[in-house]
C-alpha cells in the first residue's frame, strides 16, 4: 500500500471501480477469439459477437455488414460506458477520466484540419471523428487557416488549450505542419497528464507514470521509425519526444541520430524492460514490431487490476477495450478478404 | 530437253515444298507465341491478384497500427493536382508487331522531367524470361544497371512516393509504404497483362487465319 487509499477511496469512487472491474470481466477471452477466428464471413462474427456484450449493438444491423459498421458499432459500446463512468464520477476522477479522452480529441482535431486541407466535405468528416473526442466547436476547425486561427478561433475554448503554446504560428497549414502539431500536442497532452497523476500521488501516480512511460517511449520509438527517410531533421524529431519515460533523456539522444530499424533495435536493447519486445523480432524487419508492443501495453494494463484503490483500473479498462475493438477489426478485414491464415498476425490475446 | 523440263519441274516442285514447310513453320511459330503469351497472361493475372491481395492487407494493417482515423478516405485530397503516373500509348510500325504498346511513366512531375519510363519500358521489353514478381527494399529502390538511368531517379521517385502518402500525414508507418509499393507493382503488373493481352490476341487472330487457310 502506498498511502490510506483503502480508508476512503470507496467513498467516492469505489462504486466506479466495481462498475469497471465488471466491464473487464466483460472483455473477449482467447475461446472467443478462436470462434471469431474460423468466422468465414462477417455474419458469423456478427452472430458470435450477439453472446458478448457487443450484442445489442450489432444485432440490428442489415447485412452485408461492412468492416467498418463492426468497428463503429463496438465503439458504440466503449463510448457508453464511458459516459456512465463519467456521469458518475466526482472529483478527482471525473478529470481523470476526462484525460483519457484528449488523445482522441487530437486525432479528431488532426482529422477535421487534414480533411479540409484536402477540400473534403466538414460533415464528411465529423462522421469519421472518434465520438469520445468530439466538443461542440470541433465543426468550426474547418474556418482556420493557420494554427493562430485554428487557436483563436476555436481550441482556445476546450481542455487543449494549454497544449498548444508551443504550436502557435501563423504559417499556413500544410502536411508537414499539421504533422508536427499532432505531436506536439500529444507530447503536451501526455506530460500533462503525467504531472497530473504525479500530483494524485498513491497507487495511482505510481501504476499510471509506469502507463504512461510507455506510451511515451512507444511514442518515441514509433516517431524515429516513421521519420525515417523523410525530411524531418533530427533536431525537429527530438523536439516531438515527451520528456519523461525510460528514454528520457539519453535514450531520446540516441534516437534522434538512427537512420534505421536496426539502429533503433540497439538502443532500446539497451534497455532491459524492452530487451523482451526486440527478442520476438529478426533483424531488419518492422512489420510485428506493432504487435510486439501492444502485447507489452496488455500485460502492463492487466497488471492494473491486480491493486485496488486506484484511477489506473480506468486507464486500464479504456485502453483494454480499445485493443479489443482493433483485434475485431483486424479479424473482420482477415474474413472480409479471405485471409484467414494472416488473422494471427495481428490479433493482441488479453487473458 | 525433256531433261530440262524434269529439272525445271523438280525445282519448282522443291520450292512449292519448300514454302510449304516455310508456311508450317512459321504457324507452328504463331502458335508458340500464342502458348507463351497465353501462358504469360496466366501467370501474370495470378501474380496481380496475390499482390493485390498482399497491398490489401498491408493497407489494413497500416489502418490499424495508425489508426482508423489517419488512415480513411475522408482524408484523400480532392484538390486538383498533376498525375504522378501516366499510361503512354505508342503504335508500333513493325510488320509483325501491328498493335498498341502500353509505357507506364510513374512518377514523372512535369516540374521536374524526372521519371523513370525509360526504365519501365525496358523492363517490359526484356521480360521475355516470364512474369516475376518484383520485390523492392522498402526505402530504396534497386534499378538495374541501364544504359542511361541517372541514379538521381532514386530519389526523385522516393520524393514522389514520400509527397503522395502525405495526404495521410508525413510521419507514416512502413506498413503504408509497404502498401503503397504492393500497390505500384500491381499497376506494372496491369500494363504488362495489357501489353501481354494484345499480343495474345493478335497471335491468336494469326493462328485462326492460318487455320482457316488451310482448311479453305
Amino acid at each position: 500500500m502506498y498511502g490510506f487509499e483503502a480508508l476512503t477511496f470507496n467513498i467516492h469512487a469505489g462504486y466506479l471501480e466495481a462498475i469497471v472491474r465488471g466491464h473487464r470481466a466483460g472483455l473477449l477471452t482467447a475461446a472467443d477469439y478462436n470462434n471469431l477466428c474460423q468466422c468465414e464471413t462477417l455474419d458469423d462474427i456478427k452472430m458470435h459477437l450477439s453472446a458478448t456484450e457487443y450484442g445489442s449493438y450489432l444485432q440490428n444491423e442489415p447485412s452485408p455488414l461492412h468492416t467498418t459498421t463492426i468497428v463503429e458499432k463496438c465503439t458504440l459500446k466503449l463510448v457508453d460506458d464511458y459516459k456512465h463512468m463519467l456521469c458518475q464520477a466526482t472529483e478527482p476522477l471525473s478529470t481523470f477520466l476526462e484525460y483519457i479522452t484528449y488523445g482522441h480529441m487530437i486525432d479528431n482535431v488532426v482529422l477535421i484540419v487534414t480533411g479540409t486541407l484536402h477540400e473534403r466535405d466538414v460533415q464528411e468528416l465529423l462522421e469519421k471523428c472518434h465520438p469520445l473526442g468530439m466538443f461542440d466547436s470541433i465543426a468550426t476547425l474547418a474556418v482556420a487557416q493557420n494554427m493562430r486561427e485554428l487557436y483563436r478561433l476555436v481550441l482556445v475554448d476546450t481542455p487543449l488549450a494549454p497544449y498548444f503554446s508551443e504550436c502557435i504560428t501563423s504559417e499556413d497549414l500544410d502536411d508537414m505542419n499539421i504533422e508536427i502539431m499532432r505531436n506536439t500536442l500529444y507530447k503536451a497532452y501526455l506530460e500533462d497528464f503525467y504531472r497530473f497523476c504525479q500530483k494524485l500521488g498513491g497507487a495511482t501516480a505510481e501504476i499510471m507514470s509506469d502507463l504512461l512511460s510507455f506510451e511515451a517511449d512507444r511514442r518515441a520509438v514509433n516517431i524515429t521509425i516513421n521519420s525515417i527517410g523523410t525530411e524531418l531533421t533530427r533536431d525537429d524529431r527530438k523536439k516531438l519526444y515527451s520528456n519523461f519515460g525510460l528514454f528520457y533523456p539519453y535514450g531520446h539522444e540516441e534516437l534522434a541520430v538512427c537512420e534505421d530499424i536496426d539502429q533503433v533495435r540497439g538502443v532500446m536493447e539497451k534497455y532491459p524492460p524492452y530487451q523482451s519486445i526486440f527478442s520476438k523480432l529478426s533483424y531488419g524487419e518492422s512489420q510485428m514490431l506493432d504487435k510486439a508492443f501492444y502485447e507489452e501495453e496488455v500485460k502492463r494494463l492487466c497488471l492494473a487490476f491486480e491493486q485496488q484503490f486506484h484511477y489506473g483500473v480506468f486507464f486500464a479498462y479504456m485502453r483494454l477495450r480499445e485493443q479489443e475493438i482493433r483485434n475485431l477489426m483486424w479479424i473482420s478485414e482477415c474474413v472480409a478478404q479471405n485471409q484467414k491464415s494472416r488473422v494471427h498476425d495481428s490479433v493482441v490475446f488479453i487473458f | 530437253m525433256e531433261e530440262q523440263d524434269q529439272m525445271q519441274s523438280s525445282i519448282e516442285v522443291e520450292e512449292v515444298e519448300e514454302q510449304q514447310r516455310e508456311g508450317k513453320r512459321l504457324e507452328e511459330e504463331n502458335v508458340v507465341r500464342f502458348l507463351d503469351s497465353l501462358d504469360s497472361y496466366v501467370t501474370l493475372l495470378d501474380s496481380l491478384s496475390s499482390t493485390l491481395r498482399q497491398g490489401w492487407l498491408e493497407l489494413a494493417s497500416a489502418r490499424q497500427s495508425m489508426g482508423a482515423s489517419r488512415i480513411n478516405g475522408a482524408l484523400l485530397d480532392l484538390k486538383s493536382h498533376s498525375a504522378a503516373t501516366s499510361l503512354q500509348v505508342t503504335h508500333h510500325d513493325d510488320e509483325i508487331l501491328n498493335q498498341p504498346h502500353f509505357t507506364l511513366c510513374k512518377w514523372a512531375s512535369s516540374k521536374n522531367g524526372y521519371g523513370d519510363e525509360k526504365l519501365r519500358e525496358n523492363k517490359l521489353q526484356t521480360n521475355s524470361d516470364g512474369p516475376q514478381l518484383r520485390h523492392r527494399s522498402q526505402f530504396a529502390e534497386k534499378i538495374p544497371e541501364t544504359k542511361g538511368a541517372p541514379l538521381i531517379v532514386d530519389d526523385q521517385v522516393q520524393k514522389e512516393r514520400t509527397k503522395s502518402l502525405s495526404m495521410f500525414g508525413t510521419l507514416v508507418s512502413p506498413k503504408l509504404r509497404a502498401a503503397q509499393l504492393s500497390f505500384e507493382t500491381a499497376l506494372e503488373t496491369l500494363v504488362e497483362i495489357a501489353n501481354v493481352r494484345l499480343t495474345m490476341l493478335s497471335t491468336s487472330d494469326q493462328v485462326r487465319k492460318e487455320l482457316e487457310g488451310t482448311e479453305g
